[in-house]
């Protein structure tokens, strides 16, 4: 089984980043290992997923569409030819009733190689063939893997509510279940989370921008900071001057400073005989404000 | 009230005796007897046997009709009839006057068609556009079915707002030639006006909620009406999910769902596929109109727009919808002064403004029914008049004759947030539906013009297809209270038809609990179920009950009362320095709460000399109106007091002591409305546990910069504040509510830092004490 985990090597890319990542989705995988990975109850827990192999696609057929997307044709084919030579997954399609859905054409040849090695016992999740269940290792390495992880139900993150609160107790009491994603009422069909007042500018205009809100703000609602403002202003001032100079200068010394342009533009010889450029670098100097 | 059940049952029994007796007699006396009844110039000898309550002696009209199974040309026979038969009195004039118009009214077309669907179904829906006459025809055909004189069982109505249920019962005691009170009358919170005779009852629905927390099957009603259901109040919503229940239970109860907005397929599908029966409003087609550019101000653009119909357009009356008092009334002052220079510059016709919004006095808002003024001569231009109303207008209230709407596409809703715990009025845009019912407000008469003061697309874009029910944004710790002691236990899967946020619900139980109005496990504790008799807030509720404690329950009482009714102070416009001088005057240098109070003590001081009360408030600058109700609102309040056992006692005004219990038994109802001053020199204070920011608001009494403080309410308008504030002193929270100063559980801060300390200085101070 080991084979197997080689085969997710070179997938560590792609698994890493998203399992990093994605916290929430991390949190809710932790939340309820498992439901997903007891393969006691296989005959009621495949049904679902066999229904949804047919709407999306498979674990790995996920993983080719990617492959096939993100590399060329040529290096398509060349990946999956190590791979299939290693890896005992691909050849799940012979042996696998449910996993027709999953493209054949990586490696036949191989698939029946290996066939024989491979006890085929669909992982209920993804419907690829899951490692013995003596090997934990695999079974870890299984769950964690790309395929397996695409196919999970969404689980969202658990609700952020504090879970002292005596409200939550009478409620979790009355069978509400706060991460469960639902409202209150006879069918928990109520709003989740309560409305949020949004506080609007006094006599705006309905439909009226909301940026137009910024200078209003200024006019009625907050006189003593525009106030501050502009003393503010008084005291800078100066100091702002004098970092803007500094970074003209800055920009005029590295436009202007090693003289490339200059000699570019062909001051000197050009200021008399060509005029194009002549006021044009002049009008630049005054734009840039010495 | 289980007592009034027995008295009606009773008498109705009587009534029902005493026709047995008499009707015999009447027989024996023959012909000559049946033509002394008839013959008007003989009525009065009929007079004596129909005066006294078991009058029916007549042949009533009603005696044929058989309940339930009634039809209505039974129904108008008996309306026809000379005598009334309701109380046996023969019909005046104005009784044939009204029931001429009456009988103009849409739904009285499809009065047949009501009755059949009555008779076939449980619950029924019934949709009528303002202006159809659902609300006083409906429960009249429904009483002449019901016949509820035989059976001893209410015809209730539900209206949300008070002065709809006082003014609707009034005009149905017209319409049935009764005495307001008696047949007919109205049941609102701290006001009573029905008696043992009463068949039918107007009612706000927090009163009926109120009643069913005493009689949970609603047993003395026979019929329940809920009107104005479109508005989906807090109460009418709960009402909603509990008649669900009751119908189950009771199947002889039966309940009309009425609406005035044709988004009723959701009212059906709730109750079960209920049928539905609609009849047409009177309306006529209304132009709308958009702005190409949003406004800056939309105040000024309805100002301007208002002018402009005035100068432009033919005659007709303009209704313009704007957000609160002090808007309407600036709004008000605008228009009439320019409508002043239009006159003189351009030879305009002259305009009456009135405003309307619910704070404002009866008398006042019955003058928007007013003519329009005459043209200045004959020939001149047309006199209109301009409403400028609250959504009040949008479809509780018919006025004829507008023609004109203005519609900004704002009002005030409430929303409330518990994550902060602020229940705030904001200005906000309506819904589509609203903008829709304001528009159809043009189309009573004829057509009209509907004049948005935004762009069509903001119209698609910003608007919300209905306006969220109040159940969503409210703060719920009242409602929850109600329901439990409505015996609902499962409040989780409790059927309402917009279930509110989980988390509104948690934080409605904490504050309960809290308030120890529930124990851990949301059960109703014995204080939960006093407080809940009260028809006050929970926090209201406790504090009443818990002032014996602090020996000032005739003070509590009396603050109690000024809070539950509107702002007593006036400030007007052009007074606004007199009348804060005025309130200077009863200030008390610790807080608003003890302003109220001195101003209450100085009304009844004014009232024990007997001087002119109304004269007196004027020169005060207070509103007698909200003292004379606050003074009627603790009669009420002190009645459920005393026959629930809680004293009534106070301390010596001398004493000491007086003004600190008053300001520590605040805190025991109060103590999850405090805030800590953020530093020395700052005006800006931060709530316990809730961390907002907010300043205190400018209408407070308070000089000295306290660093701590109580306070009743959280204004949210683009600033926060905290209005009727109190000084208090740390120590006493901790002393008073320590499960919710427990500092374990405080959050790390300035807050949880200034009470160890206080913590710390109280313990030394009381191990000085014990050294000594």
């Amino acid at each position: 089984m080991t084979s197997r985990r080689d085969a997710n090597d070179e997938d560590d890319g792609y698994d890493d980043i998203p399992l990093h990542h994605q916290r929430p989705f991390g949190t809710g995988l932790h939340k309820k290992p498992i439901a997903f990975v007891s393969a006691s109850s296989l005959s009621t827990v495949t049904q679902p997923p066999s229904s949804a192999a047919s709407s999306q696609p498979a674990g790995a057929s996920v993983a080719d569409l990617y492959l096939s997307m993100v590399l060329p044709d040529d290096a398509a084919a060349a990946a999956s030819a190590p791979r299939s030579a290693s890896a005992p997954p691909s050849t799940a399609p012979a042996a696998d009733p449910t996993s027709t859905t999953i493209p054949s054409e990586p490696t036949p040849s191989a698939a029946t190689a290996t066939t024989t090695s491979v006890p085929s016992q669909p992982c209920p999740v993804c419907s690829l063939p899951l490692p013995p269940s003596h090997d934990p290792a695999a079974l870890a390495a299984h769950n964690t893997s790309l395929a397996h992880q695409l196919c999970l139900p969404y689980s969202p993150p658990p609700s952020a509510l504090d879970r002292t609160r005596m409200g939550l107790t009478y409620l979790s009491a009355h069978g509400w279940d706060p991460d469960a994603r639902r409202g209150l009422g006879a069918e928990e069909q109520g709003i989740q989370f309560p409305l949020k007042p949004r506080v609007r500018e006094e006599r705006l205009g309905l439909g009226a921008p909301a940026p137009a809100r910024r200078p209003g703000e200024k006019g009625k609602d907050g006189e003593e900071a525009s106030k501050k403002g502009r003393l503010l202003d008084a005291k800078k001032v100066r100091k702002m001057a004098a970092e803007d100079r500094k970074r003209r200068e800055e920009l005029r010394e590295e436009l202007f400073g090693d003289g490339k342009l200059e000699k570019y533009l062909g001051v000197g010889r050009a200021a008399q005989s060509a005029p194009p450029p002549g006021p044009r670098a002049a009008e630049r100097r005054r734009g840039l404000g010495t | 009230m289980a007592d009034s059940t027995k008295t009606l049952k009773r008498s109705s029994t009587e009534r029902g005796g005493s026709q047995d007796t008499k009707r015999p007699r009447t027989d024996d006396n023959g012909v000559d007897a049946m033509a002394a009844k008839a013959n008007p110039y003989l009525a009065h000898l009929n007079q004596e046997d129909s005066d006294g309550p078991a009058s029916h002696s007549f042949k009533s009209p009603l005696d044929r009709m058989e309940r339930h199974n009634t039809t209505a040309d039974q129904a108008l026979k008996a309306e026809d009839s000379d005598t009334n038969p309701w109380t046996g009195r023969p019909h005046s004039q104005q009784y044939y006057r009204i029931l001429k118009t009456r009988r103009d009214l849409p739904v009285s077309k499809q009065r047949q068609e009501f009755l059949d669907m009555y008779h076939s179904a449980q619950i029924l829906v019934f949709v009528g556009e303002t202006g159809s006459g659902k609300t006083t025809q409906i429960p009249q055909y429904v009483l002449y079915d019901e016949l509820p004189h035989l059976t001893g069982k209410l015809i209730a109505c539900t209206q949300p707002r008070r002065v709809a249920a006082m003014s609707v019962a009034q005009r149905v005691a017209d319409e049935l030639d009764v005495t307001l009170g008696e047949e007919v009358g109205y049941s609102i919170r701290f006001e009573n006006r029905t008696g043992p005779k009463t068949l039918l009852k107007y009612m706000t629905d927090g009163q009926l909620l109120r009643e069913a927390m005493h009689d949970h099957d609603m047993s003395r009603y026979g019929c329940i009406i809920l009107d104005e259901a479109h508005e989906r109040t807090l109460a009418t919503d709960i009402l909603m999910a509990l008649l669900k229940q009751i119908a189950e239970r009771r199947k002889d109860l039966k309940i009309i769902v009425m609406s005035a907005t044709l988004d009723a397929q959701k009212f059906q599908t709730y109750f079960n596929n209920a049928p539905l029966l609609a009849v047409p409003g009177r309306t006529h087609p209304v132009e709308i109109f958009y702005t190409p550019e949003p406004e800056r101000d939309y105040v000024e653009a309805a100002v301007r727009t208002v002018l402009q119909i005035h100068a432009s357009e033919p005659e007709g009356d303009i209704l313009l919808f704007l957000t609160g008092e002090e808007e309407i009334e600036d709004a008000c002052r605008r228009i009439s002064l320019e409508v002043d220079e239009m006159i003189r510059e351009s030879d305009a016709g002259p305009m009456a403004v009135y405003p309307l919004y619910g704070t404002l006095p009866p008398h006042q808002q019955q003058r928007i029914f007013d003519k329009a003024p005459e043209p200045f001569r004959k020939g001149g231009r047309p006199g209109r008049k301009c409403i400028v109303a609250t959504n009040i207008a949008e479809t509780s209230l018919t006025i004829d004759g507008i023609v004109y709407v203005v519609d900004p596409g704002f009002s005030k809703q409430k929303i409330y947030n518990p994550r902060t715990r602020v229940e705030s009025l904001l200005v906000s845009p309506i819904s589509k539906a609203s903008a829709q019912q304001r528009a159809g407000r043009a189309g009573r008469t004829r057509p009209g013009k509907c004049f948005r003061l935004y762009t069509e697309s903001a119209f698609k874009k910003e608007l919300i297809e209905q306006t969220y029910p109040e159940i969503l944004r409210s703060n719920l710790a009242n409602t929850v209270l109600e329901l439990k002691k409505l015996g609902v236990e499962d409040l989780v899967h409790f059927d309402l038809m917009d279930p509110p946020a989980p988390e509104t619900m948690m934080r409605a139980l904490e504050e309960l609990n809290y308030l120890a109005c529930l124990d851990d496990d949301g059960e109703l504790t014995t204080l939960g179920s006093l407080a809940s008799e009260f028809p006050l807030d929970p926090a209201l509720a406790v504090m009443l009950i818990s002032s014996p404690e602090f020996y000032c329950s005739n003070e509590m009482l009396s603050i109690t009362s000024l809070l539950s009714v509107p702002q007593i102070w006036v400030r007007p416009n052009n007074a606004r320095k007199r009348a804060d001088e005025m309130k200077q005057q009863f200030a008390h240098p610790d807080g608003d709460h003890l302003t109220l109070l001195n101003a209450y003590h100085a009304f009844k001081a004014a009232e024990q000399r007997g001087e002119d009360l109304k004269k007196w408030c004027h020169e005060h600058f207070l509103s007698y109106r909200h003292l004379s109700s606050a003074d009627n609102v603790r009669a009420q309040l002190k009645r459920i007091m005393e026959t629930h056992g809680i004293e009534l006692v106070s301390t010596p005004f001398q004493n000491k002591e007086y003004y600190v219990n008053i300001r520590r038994a605040l805190l025991a109802g109060f103590f999850m409305q405090v805030a800590m001053r953020e530093s020395a020199n700052s005006k800006v204070y931060k709530t316990v546990k809730d961390d907002q920011l907010v300043m205190i608001h400018p209408s407070t009494v308070l000089t000295a910069a306290y660093d701590w403080v109580v306070y009743n309410e959280f204004v949210l308008t683009t600033k926060q504040y905290v209005r009727t504030v109190t000084n208090i002193r740390p120590e006493w929270l901790l002393e008073i509510a320590p499960h919710y100063y427990d500092l374990d559980t405080f959050e790390k801060g300035e807050i949880k830092s200034a009470l160890t300390r206080i913590t710390e200085k109280v313990r030394r101070r009381q191990a000085m004490k014990g050294g000594k």
